[in-house]
């Protein structure tokens, strides 16, 4: 390599002390807001005169905190199986369609990336005010599906691209239906593709909120509106604890993440 | 022949303007080993693709047994075949591989492990049975992918190119092999490469396809010894193509012009022509260096001693560079080097006569 670190000399010291304040600039709030969240003061005193588990025990016993929690994970896993399964069957069409319109279809898929979220929250209220769903389970993954299914469409058409049509062909060849084929080989040959796509898919509607705020319903609320609408009644210690369990669900996810990468290298 | 095993008639393929088969007509019996061998874009690879169901004609029609193909998906054709890029399934093993086509199948599980193994055997891959397709070299790959291509006893092999990713070394290794495979299984096969060479060794029939058509039928020899069309001959082995005037046709026989006004008599004609402009082809092997004081005048340009044969470039009086081969056998004296005059001599017989068209 032509940037060989261990050629560095003194230039090696600052490369490492500019690695050392990015990484203190992306951690120091989040470990600010972890803190706070054992912050005996519940006023989010700090630094904090002493420290307490008391506030996740509040947390953990209050129903409307874990009824928001389960809200969460259900529109999450519905989202997750619907934009992969979505995402999968766009990504054939793409790929190995043969049709006019496929560049453009592929950029259309794209859009709600583009868009304002708050453009696509209030165009999906009133749209769903029309169809009677506004404040419903199914409203809310429909939304959330809407702003999870490109990052689904780019990851499993980008594996579908790398894996070459003749496996499919040779799957044929051996017997196997068109379906039989793209079950049996193409699924696993694009296992990385589809679990990118299920963890973007996820993630996307787990931290949600602007189009969630229209979505939301007193009686159903994923985790992030009902932090807002928390946080707008006043500044609880509550707050940093959910925030904390976030940062710690999403940290596991990513692990899990990288456990799999590092298993199918392999 | 009363029927043939399989049978192309007539075989047309458009692709909106492009026309990539234009009328293939073909018999093989059961058995036998064809290879289709072209150029790029002569179509060779779509009629194979045709044969195997990924194309579907745009006439024509593809008999096996005297009964229609051209309903029937590629994975009841009941057809093995081994492609250009590497086809093993990434996520199963070297035997789970070569295995799939019998899982597919629900073939009973006693029946699969002795398949595998005998396939195993056939490919001397036994040691490799439980790696991935990532742990193998390509050649290893090819061979596994024969494998699970025979593995289910298929009427058809197909291979695609199966050769072309891999060194000369190695390719010469697997050509021998996939004729032992061949002779072993008695499968009928059919081989597309465009690498003459490649089909010379395999064959037992070549078919030369050039601009979505069959060019020649016929074995390795026949190509070589009596081409069809000037294309054919310059497409199998090596050849040196002169623009002639036949003069006069005696029985078949004619006396040619030469572009520097020496005359040739006793050049077959092959029924192609009265007389007029035309081309003789003559291989480079026929062609003799001599210092007589007839034939072809001209000058050495190029001289290489290549072991077993002496190749020399001889720049001809109108300009024209002529190869000429000698075998070492037939070296007299010290060879010609290179700005020595010499002259080409050649027996007329030798000479092939084409009409340009």
């Amino acid at each position: 390599m032509l940037m060989d670190f261990a050629r560095l000399g003194w230039m090696r010291w600052l490369l490492c002390a500019t690695a050392g304040a990015c990484t203190l600039f992306l951690l120091a709030p989040l470990v600010l807001l972890i803190a706070l969240s054992f912050d005996s003061s519940p006023w989010l005193q700090f630094p904090p005169p002493g420290w307490t588990l008391q506030w996740y025990a509040q947390v953990f016993h209050d129903p409307d905190w874990l009824a928001s929690f389960i809200t969460s994970l259900e529109v999450g896993s519905c989202v997750t199986v619907l934009s992969v399964l979505l995402g999968l069957l766009c990504g054939f069409a793409i790929t190995r369609g043969q049709f006019r319109g496929r560049e453009i279809l592929r950029g259309f898929f794209l859009t709600p990336m583009i868009l304002p979220s708050i453009v696509l929250g209030i165009a999906l209220y009133s749209a769903f005010l029309w169809l009677h769903i506004a404040g419903s389970f199914a409203g809310f993954v429909i939304a959330h599906l809407v702003l999870a299914l490109p990052f689904s469409v780019v990851a499993i058409t980008g594996a579908l691209e790398q894996t070459d049509k003749s496996l499919e062909d040779a799957a044929m060849l051996c017997g196997a239906g068109l379906w039989e084929a793209r079950v049996r080989v193409i699924l696993p040959a694009i296992r990385h593709g589809l679990f990118g796509a299920a963890l973007f898919s996820f993630l996307t509607s787990w931290d949600e909120v602007v189009v969630a705020i229209f979505m939301a319903s007193p009686t159903l609320q994923t985790l992030p509106v009902r932090m807002l609408g928390e946080l707008r009644q006043d500044l609880s210690p509550d707050i940093a604890v959910v925030s904390s369990l976030l940062v710690l669900a999403t940290a596991l996810l990513m692990g899990l993440a990288a456990l799999f990468q590092k298993e199918s290298a392999r | 022949m009363t029927q043939a095993f399989l049978e192309l008639r007539n075989i047309r393929k458009n692709f909106d303007s492009f026309t990539a088969i234009d009328g293939v007509s073909l018999q093989i019996p059961r058995g036998e080993f064809v290879t289709f061998l072209g150029p790029s874009g002569s179509g060779k690879s779509t009629t194979l693709y045709v044969v195997a169901g990924f194309i579907e004609p745009s006439a024509g029609e593809v008999l096996l047994n005297g009964r229609s193909l051209l309903g029937v998906p590629p994975n009841h054709r009941d057809i093995g075949m081994v492609f250009q890029r590497y086809t093993l399934f990434p996520h199963l093993t070297v035997a789970e591989n070569i295995a799939f086509p019998l899982r597919v199948r629900r073939r009973p599980k006693a029946e699969i492990a002795a398949k595998v193994d005998e396939m195993l055997r056939l490919v001397h891959l036994s040691a490799m049975r439980d790696r991935k397709p990532a742990q193998l070299s390509g050649g290893q790959q090819q061979r596994v992918a024969l494998a699970r291509a025979l593995a289910y006893d298929p009427q058809i092999l197909l291979m695609d190119e199966p050769l072309s990713a891999l060194d000369k070394k190695l390719r010469e290794d697997l050509q021998s092999e996939i004729k032992r495979i061949h002779a072993e299984t008695g499968v009928t096969v059919i081989y597309v490469t465009h690498d003459q060479e490649e089909a010379l060794r395999l064959s037992d029939r070549i078919v030369l396809f050039n601009h979505g058509g069959i060019e020649q039928i016929g074995t390795g020899e026949d190509l070589y010894q009596r081409p069809a069309s000037a294309f054919a001959a310059g497409f199998i082995g090596n050849s040196n193509f002169i623009d002639i005037e036949v003069l006069e046709n005696r029985n078949n026989i004619g006396d040619v012009r030469c572009p520097d006004g020496s005359t040739l008599s006793g050049v077959p004609l092959m029924g192609r022509t009265q007389t007029g402009k035309a081309q003789i082809m003559l291989r480079p092997e026929h062609i003799r260096l001599t210092a007589e004081a007839e034939g072809i005048g001209g000058h050495v340009t190029d001289a290489a001693f290549l072991g077993d044969v002496m190749a020399h470039t001889v720049l001809t009086g109108w300009g024209q560079e002529i190869m000429v081969r000698t075998p070492r056998q037939m070296f007299m004296g010290p060879p010609a080097g290179v700005g020595d005059a010499v002259r080409l001599g050649f027996a007329p017989a030798d000479a092939f006569l084409f009409v340009p068209h």
